[in-house]
């Protein structure tokens, strides 16, 4: 476990790499609502948030609220229990927003709350995956890249579409999920995930890594899969000509 | 360096640049360059993924709600109301129906008590073509009437029903191919969808909506990556028609896009 003050007075947005927002268009149920733009900085907001002030806690949610309800519907891949796990991991933030001193970044905070949140959920649903203690815990026995002898070599490349990737993320283990979303969508550093997952950063670095070659395990069965369909279609549209 | 010492530097390393002694590694090893070449994929694919997702207007307000039911907000919550023009205030007044018929029935009596109480010549007048200044009527005063060409005050239709109208651009029902867009999970999506868009979309391409610069840019944007993603879906639907997440995919893109195509004619609307 590693302190949670790690990356004290850090702005995660300093770090965390740009990316166009555009891609927002995927949940856009939403309409945007033409409110008053507020000037306040995040400190400000939250003091005011502290006092009780309506308009700043909703000038933290507009802040943090696309991110944290992207890592939701990512976790849990149902936008109904999406909003409801976001709905929740902000409640449990404002509730104890009095108690909040700035330690850590602002963000870091409500994504550890998020994080929490959506793992509590996954537990109690029990999905069908790895259990996700077993995830978190460090694997000591990792041997060389894993290889499929006498299978044909399958490379991802130009195989990879966002259906199929998306898909595969949902059926990592809870942990491993947690980290890849973290770090390779959303992109966040390896320091922030060990803040926000409560482990080391030496943990993290090795989740995610064992996250990305399951991944690309997950993937490939895809293309298998997806080469024997094609097979099984053609085989039938040749004995439907015969 | 052996496979497993260069999985454990990718490991801490990440695919960031390589030690020398990996490099030489991966130089020789085809297995390795295998992982490397699909880590770098896969990575590169999920960058690509969107970080940033709109959440529902609605859990704001559901969350407020809770927050009020808690205790936690301390003071009432000041809406930042939009400034409205002044005739808009008026048309507040005429919201009642026992207004609206009761100024109507005065107007109708202002101007019957004008056309009697006019020169004997009106007799004539009538029977005459109206004059061409009548067809364009010039315009309307502040106070509401129109001047006529001899200078008295001539009265002009009851503008109440059309500014209450008009002062609720925003609840302008949606154009009405959007809204029979409810379609249960077995509907044929990309059947019935493209065609209803198609419809209105050619009126998104319109001049600059309300607002700024930014949001229109950004609604057009949004736009576009919709349509990319539809096509995306559509290119993967063609090769493996069973896939029914990919369905999905496509039921969900199209119903965004019909929101966002709403939002942008509303917003067009609410300009003109």
């Amino acid at each position: 476990m590693c302190a949670s003050s790690a990356i004290a007075g850090t702005t995660l947005g300093g770090i965390r790499r740009i990316r166009n927002t555009s891609s927002a268009a995927i949940g856009l149920l939403a309409r945007q609502r033409p409110t008053e733009p507020v000037a306040w900085t995040e400190a400000e907001a939250i003091r005011r948030a502290q006092a009780g002030d309506a308009a700043a806690f909703e000038h933290l949610f507009q802040l943090h609220s696309r991110r944290v309800y992207a890592l939701c519907l990512r976790m849990v891949g149902n936008p109904a229990d999406a909003e409801d796990l976001a709905q929740e991991a902000f409640l449990q933030l404002f509730r104890k927003i009095a108690t909040f001193r700035g330690e850590s970044a602002f963000s870091t905070w409500l994504h550890r709350m998020t994080v929490n949140v959506v793992l509590m959920r996954l537990r109690k649903k029990s999905l069908p995956t790895d259990s996700l203690e077993e995830s978190l815990e460090p694997d000591s026995e990792s041997t060389g890249p894993k290889r499929d002898v006498g299978a044909p070599d399958l490379r991802l490349s130009g195989a990879v579409d966002r259906v199929n990737l998306e898909r595969s993320i949902e059926k990592l283990p809870p942990g491993y999920r947690t980290v890849f979303i973290l770090h390779d969508v959303q992109g966040y550093e390896h320091n922030e995930i060990a803040d926000i997952m409560g482990c080391s950063v030496g943990n993290s670095k090795s989740q995610l890594h064992k996250a990305r070659t399951r991944l690309r395990e997950l993937l490939q069965e895809e293309i298998r899969e997806q080469a024997r369909q094609e097979r099984h279609a053609a085989k039938t549209q040749t004995g439907s000509l015969d | 360096m052996q496979c497993k010492d260069f999985e454990a530097v990718l490991e801490q390393e990440g695919l960031a640049p390589l030690p020398l002694a990996a490099k030489s590694h991966l130089a020789q090893c085809s297995a390795c360059q295998n992982l490397f070449a699909d880590l770098s994929v896969l990575v590169s694919a999920a960058q690509q993924l969107p970080a940033e997702m709109n959440p529902p207007q609605r859990l704001w307000v559901s969350l407020r709600a809770q927050m009020e039911r808690e205790g936690l907000i301390k003071q009432p919550m000041a809406v930042a109301e939009e400034k409205a023009h002044w005739w808009q205030a008026l048309t507040t007044l005429f919201k009642p129906r026992v207004l609206v018929t009761a100024g109507a029935a005065l107007a109708l009596a202002f101007a019957a008590f004008l056309t009697f109480h006019r020169s004997p010549m009106g007799v004539t007048n009538r029977s005459t073509p109206a004059p061409s200044v009548a067809q364009v009527p010039p315009p309307v005063q502040p106070n509401g009437v129109r001047p006529s060409s001899s200078g008295s005050p001539i009265p002009v239709p009851d503008p109440a029903p059309q500014a209450i109208a008009s002062a609720k651009p925003r609840a302008n029902p949606k154009p009405p191919a959007i809204q029979h867009f409810k379609p249960s999970p077995s509907d044929n999506v990309y059947a019935s969808f493209p065609v209803a868009l198609q419809d209105v979309e050619p009126n998104v391409n319109g001049p600059s909506l309300r607002g700024s610069v930014e949001a229109d840019a950004s609604l057009r944007e949004n736009l576009r990556v919709i349509n990319a993603v539809i096509a995306e879906c559509r290119k993967h639907l063609k090769k493996y028609p069973n896939d029914t997440m990919a369905r999905e995919y496509l039921a969900s893109a199209y119903r965004q896009k019909a929101e966002l195509v709403a939002t942008i004619l509303d917003s067009g609307r609410s300009e003109q």
